[in-house]
């Protein structure tokens, strides 16, 4: 299992690699994203969004838990906040329709894996605690680690480069 | 017109005589979804099943009238959670079928700009909404810029956030200081004694480079991020958290991004007026602070009861008696919950 690995400096990088993902995307694609408060999954997703052309804003789905967005491209982009659900069959309870979305599970690790055949795993790590300035810019480095789980996913991930 | 409000986690009843408040009751399934740490949408469908009925018909009885005394209905019809949505128009369209009376599908957000036409006993002395308006609409679901310039025909977004909404940003930091849901009063009450300046949060989206793209956006991200990376050096260092030092400087950025850009705003499209709306409006940091900012700009500061603030159906019927005063026929029945319903569709 190849797993895929690199350093995004800024939010605008971690956008610029949702959108590079959302390239290799199609309808029945699942990706988990992991990362605490603050990560970058939002703005990943973002990127995912636009390379979709997603209609509406994608923002944080964690007060309506999902929220789907027609797209250009046709499949709708089902934006998932897992944080609240307990269970995979609360997740189940949501009707998503996998085969024909492109499904974005954020906090989905743990969770989402029975209900899906295959996934991306992503990863997200910001720097933690240690010596901040609050005054400074927080826009700062994130780490991206991608694990591909089932179907073509290996394939597809090495036409990215790290 | 009586006025049927299910988009979130309160089911709202509310009957207005064109803007004259009868009745405002609500029914809320916070203490449910406090279980679960926030709306969850199923749960708060079911409770809106529940709860409809017995809300109903308590509006009813606050107004003093019965169904044959009602002219016409209005339900929202987006933008919100979609099952929450369904279950009250699904409830008006019944009660439409039922009672023969006309439906009037209604935007949620403009029904919180509407929510200030309404006049109750206690405040005749308010005045009168003048358009055009900028209007700040701030929830646990909303983050939204409006300039209106006509209630029915002219509401444009000039702005919303781009990732939390402020309401969430509030229940995350909440959760990232220990302090249970729903943050916004839990914030509030540790900040009391603590101190606005203590720690200088970033403020999203204020920056020179994001002038263009995002002048009236919002972004609460970059902020949660800061207040996690702060208690986690607190904590790596073995010190206790300054919860109330934290509370307050976080709100402080809070609610000094969503008034400098309100005013901005204002000052930018000549506009001297500004409303207030959503359920943050209960913070009494963010009304402070707006007044100070509002009376310092010559800005006309207007924020409808708190009890109008927050989801209600007397908003949706406020809005519902004007597309009939303005002679608008009602929705198509067919018209269904949309939960990404835009604020330039006022009428579904």
């Amino acid at each position: 299992m190849g797993a895929f690995e690199r350093m995004l400096p800024d939010t605008a990088a971690t956008e610029a690699f949702g959108a590079e993902l959302g390239g290799i995307l199609r309808p029945g694609d699942a990706v988990i994203l992991a990362g605490e408060l603050g990560a970058g999954k939002t703005a990943l997703t973002r990127g995912i969004g636009a390379a979709l052309g997603a209609e509406g804003a994608v923002s944080s789905p964690t007060f309506v838990i999902a929220r789907t967005h027609r797209t250009a491209r046709g499949m709708p982009l089902v934006h998932v906040d897992a944080y609240r659900l307990v269970s995979s069959s609360e997740l189940d309870d949501l009707d998503i329709d996998f085969p024909a979305s492109i499904t974005v599970i954020e906090w989905g690790r743990g969770l989402a894996e029975p209900v899906l055949d295959a996934w991306l795993d992503l990863e997200l790590t910001r720097p933690k605690g240690g010596a901040l300035d609050p005054e400074a810019d927080p826009d700062e480095p994130r780490r991206l680690v991608a694990i591909p789980h089932g179907g073509d996913w290996a394939e597809r991930l090495s036409t990215l480069t790290p | 017109m009586l006025g049927i409000e299910t988009s979130c986690d309160e089911t709202g009843v509310g009957i207005v005589r064109g803007r004259d408040l009868l009745a405002n009751v609500i029914a809320s399934s916070m203490e449910e979804q406090a279980r679960f740490g926030g709306v969850v949408p199923e749960v708060a469908a079911r409770a809106h099943l529940e709860a409809l009925q017995p809300t109903l018909a308590a509006a009813l009885a606050e107004a003093g009238v019965g169904l044959a005394d009602l002219d016409a209905l209005a339900v929202t019809s987006g933008p919100g959670l979609a099952g929450a949505l369904m279950v009250g128009i699904g409830a008006a369209k019944g009660l439409a079928q039922a009672t023969g009376l006309p439906l009037y599908g209604v935007n949620h957000l403009v029904g919180h700009v509407g929510a200030d036409l309404l006049r109750t006993e206690t405040d005749a002395d308010r005045g009168e909404l003048e358009l055009p308006t900028i209007a700040l609409l701030v929830s646990g679901g909303h983050t939204s810029l409006l300039l209106v310039r006509d209630l029915l025909d002219d509401v444009e977004l000039l702005g919303e956030t781009i990732d939390d909404a402020a309401g969430e940003a509030f229940d995350k930091v909440a959760r990232l200081l220990g302090l249970p849901y729903p943050g916004g009063p839990e914030i509030d009450r540790a900040a009391a004694s603590g101190d606005p300046g203590a720690i200088r949060f970033p403020r999203g989206l204020t920056a020179p480079k994001d002038r263009d793209r995002h002048r009236y956006d919002f972004s609460f991200s970059g902020l949660k991020t800061a207040v996690a990376r702060w208690v986690e050096a607190a904590r790596d260092r073995g010190e206790e958290v300054a919860v109330p030092d934290v509370a307050a400087s976080f709100r402080e950025a809070v609610v000094d991004v969503l008034t400098a850009k309100a005013l901005d705003a204002c000052r930018e499209h000549g506009i001297p007026r500004l409303l207030l709306g959503g359920g943050v409006v209960a913070n009494r940091r963010l009304r402070e602070l707006a007044e100070t900012r509002a009376a310092d700009a010559g800005v006309a500061l207007r924020i409808p009861p708190l009890a109008l603030c927050t989801d209600n159906g007397a908003m949706i019927a406020a809005i519902g008696a004007q597309l009939v005063d303005a002679g608008r026929p009602p929705s198509d029945p067919r018209f269904g919950a949309d939960s990404t319903l835009p604020v330039t569709r006022v009428q579904a």
